[in-house]
């Protein structure tokens, strides 16, 4: 993490208002390059909208959102994706009908142009690898088992090149095997290609285990931010997660 | 396309094209022809079933090129090639045009859109003088010079068409087509034009509808508002649901089927409409995935039989 240079995503002061339920409200913080940042809190925490936000699938009601410094507020998901923010979905983050090899190329095209066609099968090869997904390389992606889908969905948003990898609940429905396999594989591409991570995950000990810094959110507000170990004693979160009576 | 399919699609063209070019301009190459129109009609359909729409606006794209070249030829007195070239191009500026406008809807309404589309053109036709109105255009004739071989190019034509259609499908951009169809979320979130892509899938379609709607007005040297109603469309779904979606012969499969029975359906008064939709019905229940889909299913057990038998 390099706090001293300019963050790849900086919020500021963004909301998102749903009529008369504001999901997310006045929300500031940042991503630096090369760290891994967890998103928590409670279910209706805001922390889809605040995803769905900075991936652009969602325009602020009001704040800034910054790419590099750059303004890039109201941008469609397509033009911050290709500006190096590349995100996953919590449900089905893949093309059930297409291979393992055809869902990794399709974010390959998305990261390089058209005519670029040895560039986008080299950087398909490299994702398979990364992600250690050579054996499916053929396999329709609809017939694989939960956790391999799983990292297919992360190579495919591998593939597209980000400087920022935002994952929505990755290691949901994995076994413990999995869960681990998979963040040993996220830190390697972080340690690899100094691709930031942002990842909502409900599964704590692993946030706890892989994040460097963690930002909680309640009621679509910011409720704390630091590491894991500031987070973990932090009596406002306790009392966010666990109720009142156990923070004192 | 590998080079094995490439190769014998070439092939099976070439064949059929030297089969009609013997036939000359009898009712049998006549009835290859419609076949083949029909199929590219069909193709098309399918086509945009890529990026997971059923575009019932494929019969005013036909329409579209058959009157683009109807024009071009009595009207402007341009030669056929250009007039054919006009057919294709003229549907898919509608085409861009119509897909680029409602093509941010999906599913029932996008189909219904195309439906009120095609009506809404074919009407269009009917108040136009230039046009013919209702009586539509004649002396639609292909040059002299093509005399009987004209057939023959009308085959090789769709054949070269449809086989541009499964390139297209084969690359990169049909991936993201079927990308689309399958998440378009997740194209989306790799930085791809989702919408842009879609219409493009449409102007393709449209295109090669429209060089269908060209190749009619050719074959028939009559057209009229109500050669293109929204029946074309469904017509073209029965080719395409009869003959199986899965792959690209299924809608050539469902055309040549279909036609055949339709033209049997002569001998016993016509009333070809029953044929259609007895067929449809009996695929529905007994091919879901059509008569490729059946083929292919035998195909299989053909060939695990034999490694067994070897095993």
């Amino acid at each position: 993490m390099k706090k001293d240079s300019l963050p790849i995503v900086q919020t500021e002061n963004i909301s998102r208002r749903y009529g008369g339920l504001m999901a997310v409200s006045e929300l500031s913080f940042e991503v630096y390059a090369g760290e891994i940042l967890g998103l928590i809190g409670p279910n209706g925490a805001g922390k889809s909208t605040t995803f769905n936000l900075i991936s652009g699938f969602v325009k602020p009601s009001s704040g800034k959102l910054y790419l590099n410094g750059k303004d890039v507020t109201g941008r469609t998901a397509a033009q911050i994706s290709r500006m190096g923010l590349v995100r996953t979905f919590q449900h089905g983050s893949l093309m059930k009908s297409l291979s393992v090899q055809d869902n990794i190329l399709i974010g390959a095209i998305g990261a390089l142009p058209a005519g670029q066609r040895k560039a986008r099968q080299e950087r398909v090869r490299e994702s398979l690898q990364m992600l250690e997904l050579e054996p499916y390389l053929n396999e329709i992606a609809g017939n694989l088992p939960h956790g391999i889908q799983r990292l297919v969905s992360i190579a495919i948003a591998f593939a597209a090149h980000p400087q920022l990898l935002c994952l929505d609940e990755p290691l949901t429905g994995l076994n413990q095997t999995e869960a681990a396999n998979t963040l040993n594989l996220l830190r390697r591409i972080r340690d690899l290609h100094q691709c930031a991570i942002l990842m909502v995950e409900h599964n704590m000990k692993a946030v706890m285990q892989i994040c460097e810094r963690i930002v909680v959110l309640h009621h679509g507000q910011m409720l704390a931010q630091g590491t894991p170990a500031e987070i973990r004693s932090n009596k406002s979160v306790i009392a966010a997660y666990l109720g009142a009576k156990h923070a004192n | 396309m590998d080079k094995r399919n490439g190769f014998l699609s070439v092939l099976a063209i070439v064949l059929i094209t030297l089969v009609t070019l013997r036939l000359g301009n009898g009712y049998t190459a006549n009835l290859i022809t419609w076949m083949a129109i029909a199929a590219l009609v069909a193709s098309s359909l399918r086509f945009v079933t890529l990026i997971g729409e059923l575009n019932f606006a494929t019969a005013a794209f036909v329409g579209l090129g058959a009157y683009a070249a109807g024009l071009t030829v009595t009207v402007l007195e341009w030669p056929f090639f250009i007039a054919l070239a006009m057919s294709g191009l003229i549907a898919a500026i509608f085409g861009f045009m119509f897909g680029y406008v409602t093509l941010k809807t999906k599913g029932p309404y996008f189909l219904l859109i195309g439906f009120a589309f095609t009506e809404v053109v074919r009407l269009i036709y009917t108040k136009l003088n230039i046009l013919g109105g209702n009586s539509g255009m004649v002396g639609i004739f292909p040059p002299d010079y093509l005399g009987s071989s004209f057939t023959a190019l009308a085959i090789a034509i769709v054949g070269i068409a449809v086989m541009v259609l499964y390139a297209i499908e084969r690359s990169h951009l049909g991936k993201c087509f079927i990308g689309i169809r399958d998440n378009d979320q997740v194209v989306l979130s790799v930085g791809i034009n989702v919408h842009l892509t879609k219409v493009l899938c449409l102007t393709i379609a449209a295109f090669a509808a429209g060089i269908a709607g060209g190749l009619t007005a050719f074959v028939n040297n009559v057209i009229s508002p109500g050669d293109f109603s929204f029946l074309l469309s469904t017509f073209a779904l029965a080719y395409l649901k009869v003959g199986g979606e899965d792959h690209p012969v299924g809608p050539i499969a469902g055309a040549v089927l279909l036609v055949l029975l339709s033209s049997l359906s002569l001998s016993f008064g016509g009333q070809d409409h029953i044929f259609y939709g007895l067929a449809i019905v009996l695929t529905v229940l007994l091919m879901p995935k059509g008569v490729i889909g059946v083929l292919g299913k035998v195909c299989r057990s053909v060939r695990t039989r034999r490694q067994e038998r070897r095993a």
